[in-house]
């Protein structure tokens, strides 16, 4: 009886302080509230504490940076296209008293951040121009020295290739500070906010397909023409160059040949005048010897020739 | 991080300590109150626990790990790897991070398993993840991995709740910070290193803001192409730069091969006139020195040599020529004198 009474108060005892004792962990604080009411200081340091058993229960907090990811929601840009933003954002709770208060936990918490991180997106979304969001502040690109370099650019109309005014970083600072306004009542401090993704929504996204296609098209068709082009310039080249050797060489061979017949000339001339009748009469009898069976010969009866039929008497000779 | 036989053990610690009502946090035995037969089921209960006990006060810590210890949920110590003592009963927690581990995280695709001798990579792509907007406002498809390393498991654990899924957010958007900040063409074919660079210094930059004690270990960018439907356009560029390429080539060979041959050919026709050029002033040599020497023999003999050359001409062309007609001077028509040809035919026809 006595030993059964012991264990009964033992057994009291250890739920008297297993209600007295929690245990706050590493990545928690905690707040002691008393018939739904907070009391006391705000519990930070990790480890065993204790509290008034039975009545007093434990709120625990976590102390570490907490992801909010939002929805992905469709906006249009101040250019009007509608693009798909999808954004993130780090946060913590700063002040456990007024999280409790105001927003009681998490859950609660992230209904607030969903609205007003949400529409503040969508406010700087809305007033922005896509280039403003998709580019940075340490953009590079000289719209005037790709067209030089790069030979596969085509420059378009629609999209201005200027350095952003704001930029992405900027944006994404000003979103920050613009939700971080309404947090410091809610007990919240926002670390961080991050557009995540930004894309054309579907029917804009075929459209900017259609029109890459059509770009690359054009590429495709000025090196084509480009191809021909040269090679019509190589074979033109080509033409040119081989007429010039011809003409040379034949202008060359033309003076080389003319050359050699004044020479000739000159030789000819040198010898044959020392007795030009002679000579008269030597050529035309070389030339006598050309004649063939097709030619037919008319003979005065007085020529030369017949001089000895008739008779074998001596004539003055020489009579031609 | 804790291996699942902690957990159980601290399931089965739960079970028996609390008898049902307390939370994990609760802890503190709180042992049963039998009234009944006290002696041996006690001793059994107390040697259970002592065995449960002795089991639970150790733990290993393999080399590619680190433990994070907490004694009533302070973190107390961070031990290496080997065997280690803590206290049982959930007063000390183990959590077992791998810090020497390189881990990676993957965008645009997934690694199906890495077993066997290949990797085989999932079908489906995440188009949600990889396409994303370049500079001049083009659709640029950019698959990439993070490979990083869990350098101080204390952080890990306490500075930030899900800095995985952090790391994940943060890659995806410095990604598209960068892809944006460049022409789309530069993205596709120069950049890529440089891309790759600054997204592992903004991304590493970002988890020491959070300090959540991740090491970006590289970013590596896989496929880099345009979005699906644009691709046989990009193709059809490289074909027809491909085609460009040919038709120079084409016309610099037809120049190359018609060009030297022209020239062989200037240089024959040159040759050819150089040769005539010196077969006619051989031959005038060749002649005027025949008709001087013919010269000097006539001059010796003018009269004799003129008939002697004459006759000899004669002598020479009239069996050559076809007819010969003698013409007498006043007569109306001319006499044939040899008529060898119809002779001929005559003597021919008479024969038949």
């Amino acid at each position: 009886m006595r030993s059964s009474m012991i264990l009964i108060i033992a057994a009291f005892l250890l739920l008297l302080v297993s209600r007295s004792v929690y245990v706050v962990d590493q990545s928690e604080q905690a707040i002691l509230v008393q018939f739904g009411e907070p009391v006391g200081d705000l519990v930070s340091t990790p480890g065993l504490h204790w509290k008034k058993p039975f009545i007093q229960e434990v709120r625990r907090f976590d102390k570490r940076v907490l992801p909010w990811d939002g929805d992905v929601s469709q906006v249009p840009t101040l250019g009007r296209e509608f693009v798909l933003v999808d954004t993130t954002a780090r946060w913590r709770i700063s002040d456990p008293l007024r999280f409790l208060r105001s927003v009681r936990d998490e859950q609660g918490a992230r209904t607030r951040l969903d609205d007003i991180i949400d529409s503040v997106v969508r406010d700087i979304i809305s007033g922005t121009s896509l280039e403003e969001i998709v580019r940075s502040k340490d953009w590079t690109v000289d719209a005037k020295k790709l067209e030089e370099l790069e030979e596969e650019v085509v420059t378009r109309q629609d999209v201005q290739l200027t350095k952003p005014k704001k930029g992405r970083e900027f944006l994404e600072q000003e979103m920050l500070s613009a939700a971080s306004r309404l947090m410091p009542e809610l007990g919240i401090e926002l670390v961080d906010v991050r557009i995540r993704r930004i894309n054309y929504i579907d029917s804009v996204r075929r459209q900017v397909e259609t029109r890459m296609i059509s770009e690359r098209q054009s590429i495709a068709e000025r090196f084509r023409a480009e191809g021909q082009g040269r090679s019509s310039e190589i074979l033109g080249e080509m033409s040119r160059e081989l007429r010039t050797i011809s003409s040379e060489a034949e202008r060359q061979a033309a003076e080389i040949r003319g050359k050699a017949d004044a020479e000739a000339t000159r030789i000819y001339g040198e010898a044959f005048g020392a007795d030009a009748e002679f000579y008269a009469f030597f050529r035309t009898l070389e030339s006598y010897s050309t004649m063939g069976a097709n030619t037919t010969l008319m003979l005065g009866a007085d020529a030369e020739f017949f001089r000895y039929l008739e008779s074998t008497r001596r004539r003055p000779a020489g009579g031609r | 991080m804790s291996t699942p036989n902690d957990q159980l053990k601290n399931l089965f610690k739960i079970v028996r300590e609390s008898g049902g009502g307390g939370k994990q946090r609760n802890g503190g035995p709180n042992a049963p109150a039998p009234d009944l037969p006290v002696g041996w089921i006690g001793i059994g209960i107390a040697g259970l626990i002592l065995l449960w006990a002795s089991f639970s006060s150790f733990y290993t810590v393999q080399p590619e790990e680190r433990a994070v210890v907490k004694r009533f949920g302070a973190v107390i110590k961070t031990s290496d790897p080997g065997l280690h003592f803590k206290i049982p009963f959930g007063v000390d927690s183990v959590q077992l991070v791998k810090t020497e581990r390189v881990l990676k995280q993957e965008f645009g695709f997934r690694t199906l398993n890495t077993e066997r001798d290949r990797t085989q990579y999932a079908s489906e792509d995440h188009p949600d993840e990889s396409l994303m907007l370049s500079g001049d406002l083009n659709i640029i498809d950019v698959e990439w991995v993070v490979q990083y390393r869990i350098a101080e498991p204390m952080k890990f654990l306490y500075h930030q709740r899900d800095p995985e899924g952090t790391l994940r957010d943060i890659s995806e958007s410095v990604m598209r910070r960068a892809v944006g900040n460049r022409l789309g063409s530069d993205v596709l074919t120069t950049a890529r290193v440089e891309i790759s660079n600054i997204v592992r210094d903004e991304i590493q930059q970002a988890m020491e803001k959070y300090d959540n004690g991740i090491h970006v270990v590289t970013v590596e960018l896989q496929d880099v192409v345009p979005p699906a439907a644009v691709q046989p356009a990009f193709n059809e560029v490289n074909e027809s730069r491909q085609e460009r390429e040919r038709m120079i080539n084409e016309a610099t060979k037809q120049a190359n091969q018609q060009i030297p041959r022209a020239k062989g050919e200037a240089n024959r026709l040159i040759t050819e006139a150089e040769g005539y050029a010196t077969e006619r002033v051989n031959q005038a040599h060749g002649e005027t020195v025949r008709f001087s020497s013919i010269l000097a023999e006539y001059r010796a003999a003018p009269e004799v040599t003129r008939t002697r050359m004459y006759l000899e001409t004669l002598n020479e062309v009239l069996p050559k020529v076809g007819a010969v007609y003698v013409v007498q001077n006043g007569s109306t028509g001319p006499i044939p004198l040899l008529n060898l040809r119809d002779a001929k035919t005559v003597v021919a026809e008479e024969v038949r």
